[in-house]
């Protein structure tokens, strides 16, 4: 059975140019699309698409907020941004909305589909220029140790150090350690690569991070 | 000299004057006893003379016998003819007065027991006038001759001849007080007046404009210097006003096109890359088309990452999601382009209002990179804490610090605006700007923002 898909964006040449690259799929099908928020929100309403690409920056609702409504009213239907941002914060803030998948409008039409794919078989998708490192990074990483894990958990729900270290009653620089630990095994240069590469490697689930 | 000119000028009119009123002092206890010891001698001579005189008169009388009468006729001769100022009488050893010069009823009112007899002495009448009075024994004829002077009659006209000590310290007093009035009314308010100018921060500070205790000419100058420092003071906030205007306008510019790109180019070339990889994908890879096609797309691909990168320096699209992870995405690429380490503590619930997030954001920039520009900082950490509307950013670096400035508007003329403008950000939204050392001994600047810290 095909894979419905709906295409949200506010500039018609993006959606010409996607419209064609999801043509060429024989097992995708664009069921609709929309050039704002509105009208979008509409559509995922009355087709209940199986993948909604959603576009950040639109008129009236944005992306994000698309996503966590559909989140919000249990909708069957996977959000994935479809976005011209690169910055990470956006991959962290758009999983955290209820996104399963984040790819940039430069993408190819193999990546396109692939990632239809996989955010349909319930996997996650990122993109890789988003992040880099998710990308040229072999998966030789060395496992987390359970303390390491709760505070990379922790840290990914936005809580500080000073919290952390509060709530699992350790010192502040305990918790720091940790952290620096957590980014050497993983090869994570920051938190938000850590997170993303975490759930790249499976350390942790998308349920987990985002709660 | 000329430094201490107005001290020397006081300390030169001061000294003469003390010395005229000293000396007009002296002159003065001089005089008076020198008329003391004039009219001294004068009444002893008197009174010895006229005692001597009717002695000898008196011896000559006994060996001719007289009756009474014949001998007071005598007396009368002795006495008669002196005309001289003052008086003199003969009294007997009960202060009858026997024969006198005209006048000499005072003689009796001054009579009193007790007077020494020999030499003279100063005796005050009843109605306070001061006399000299000298009493003679005339030989043993059991009489005395008595002689005064009275100071107001007889010395009077020497006295008032003679009141040039009085006028010296007249003098002298007039000197001490114009040297006090000159202080008082003059230096002293000139003195305090060139303090304040020389502490005055102009466009800051607005002087007191009048001082009650001056000479005119300072207060004229006081009211001159306010009006001066008020223009100051307006021109300063106006230029704050200008500051803020362009900031302001300079920022909704840059947003207004960092917008244009990525909601015009940016999405045209995306565009054109989608229609460039689907006419490739028709294509034989063999065919020259295609190598064509594929310059293109490589072409495309790089045009977009640069009007990305216009974007994000102008301003990046991110700052919506709020300054804690505009914070987190900022820390990050600075961290990789600049190879620094930036850890970032945030503590902070509270949404902060656009401006604020974007003067953090902007502040952050600046200063991580001077951190690692001049201060050659390999580690850069930032802490921001919110409590009740307020904000805290501080940020802190391992690097070499510097002397932080008394004024960053020094900084601004001297060609290092970094500092001047994270100064001007903070306290165009109301903050303050503040820079220290930090533990590492590197800098450490501190942005507290909130309705305390408020300066307008």
């Amino acid at each position: 059975m095909a894979i419905r898909v709906i295409l949200a964006d506010d500039h018609p040449l993006t959606r010409a140019g996607l419209r064609d690259y999801i043509a060429k799929e024989r097992d995708l099908v664009l069921v609709g699309e929309a050039s704002d928020g509105d009208e979008a929100w509409d559509l995922i309403e009355r087709e209940r698409p199986d993948v909604a690409l959603l576009d950040i920056r639109m008129p009236g609702e944005n992306g994000v907020s698309l996503a966590r409504r559909i989140k919000e009213s249990s909708l069957p239907v996977i959000p994935v941004m479809l976005t011209s941002f690169d910055a990470q914060q956006y991959v962290m803030a758009s999983l955290r909305a209820g996104a399963r998948g984040y790819i940039l409008k430069t993408v190819t039409p193999e990546e396109l589909s692939r990632a239809i794919r996989v955010v349909a078989r319930g996997g996650l998708y990122l993109d890789g220029e988003v992040a880099r490192s998710i990308e040229d990074g072999d998966s030789a990483f060395e496992s987390l140790s359970g303390r390491e894990r709760e505070v990379l958990l922790y840290a990914a729900r936005g809580l500080s150090s000073k919290e952390i270290a509060k709530d699992l009653i350790i010192s502040e620089r305990t918790v720091q350690t940790h952290l620096a630990s957590i980014y050497d095994k993983l090869g994570a240069r920051n938190k938000t690569e850590a997170m993303l590469l975490a759930l790249k490697y499976g350390i942790v689930a998308l349920e987990e991070l985002i709660e | 000299m000329r430094r201490h000119l107005l001290i020397l000028l006081t300390v030169a009119i001061m000294i003469p004057s003390f010395a005229a009123l000293v000396l007009g002092g002296i002159g003065l206890v001089q005089h008076e006893r020198a008329m003391e010891r004039v009219a001294r001698s004068y009444v002893v001579d008197i009174a010895e003379s006229v005692a001597s005189r009717l002695d000898m008169s008196w011896s000559r009388a006994r060996s001719f016998p007289l009756n009474d009468r014949e001998r007071f006729l005598r007396l009368r001769q002795v006495t008669w003819g002196l005309s001289i100022p003052g008086w003199v009488a003969v009294v007997d050893v009960n202060g009858t007065v026997l024969v006198s010069t005209a006048d000499a009823e005072v003689l009796r009112l001054l009579w009193q027991k007790g007077i020494p007899v020999g030499s003279a002495i100063e005796v005050d009448s009843r109605e306070g006038e001061k006399y000299t009075l000298a009493a003679f024994p005339a030989g043993d004829t059991g009489w005395y001759v008595v002689a005064a002077v009275s100071w107001d009659k007889l010395m009077g006209p020497m006295m008032r001849f003679n009141r040039w000590p009085i006028l010296v310290g007249l003098i002298g007093f007039l000197g001490i007080v114009s040297v006090l009035a000159l202080w008082k009314w003059l230096v002293a308010p000139l003195r305090v007046l060139g303090n304040e100018v020389s502490s005055l921060q102009l466009g800051k500070d607005i002087p007191q404009g009048d001082d009650p205790s001056a000479v005119f000419e300072i207060r004229r100058l006081r009211q001159v210097l306010e009006q001066l420092a008020r223009g100051a003071v307006e021109r300063a906030q106006l230029m704050k006003q200008y500051v803020g205007d362009i900031v302001r306008v300079q920022e909704e510019e840059r947003s207004r096109i960092a917008r244009e790109i990525h909601d015009g180019p940016l999405q045209d070339v995306t565009a054109l890359i989608h229609q460039i990889r689907l006419s490739r994908m028709v294509k034989d890879p063999k065919n020259e088309d295609t190598r064509h096609l594929e310059n293109a797309e490589d072409g495309a691909i790089h045009a977009v990452s640069e009007m990305r990168a216009l974007c994000d320096e102008l301003s990046p699209p991110w700052l919506d999601l709020g300054l804690s992870q505009a914070l987190d995405e900022l820390t990050e690429r600075l961290s990789r382009h600049l190879g620094v380490e930036i850890p970032v503590e945030v503590d902070c619930d509270e949404e902060l209002p656009a401006d604020v997030t974007l003067s953090f954001f902007r502040v952050v920039q600046e200063a991580v990179h001077n951190s690692v520009r001049h201060g050659r900082a390999s580690r850069v950490s930032l802490r921001l804490s919110c409590d009740n509307g307020k904000a805290l950013l501080e940020i802190a670096d391992d690097g070499t610090g510097f002397e932080p400035p008394g004024d960053f508007e020094e900084l601004r003329v001297r060609g290092h605006r970094g500092l001047a403008n994270m100064s001007e950000r903070m306290s165009l939204i109301g903050g303050k700007l503040e820079v220290g050392s930090s533990d590492e001994g590197g800098t450490l600047i501190r942005c507290k923002w909130g309705p305390t810290s408020s300066s307008a």
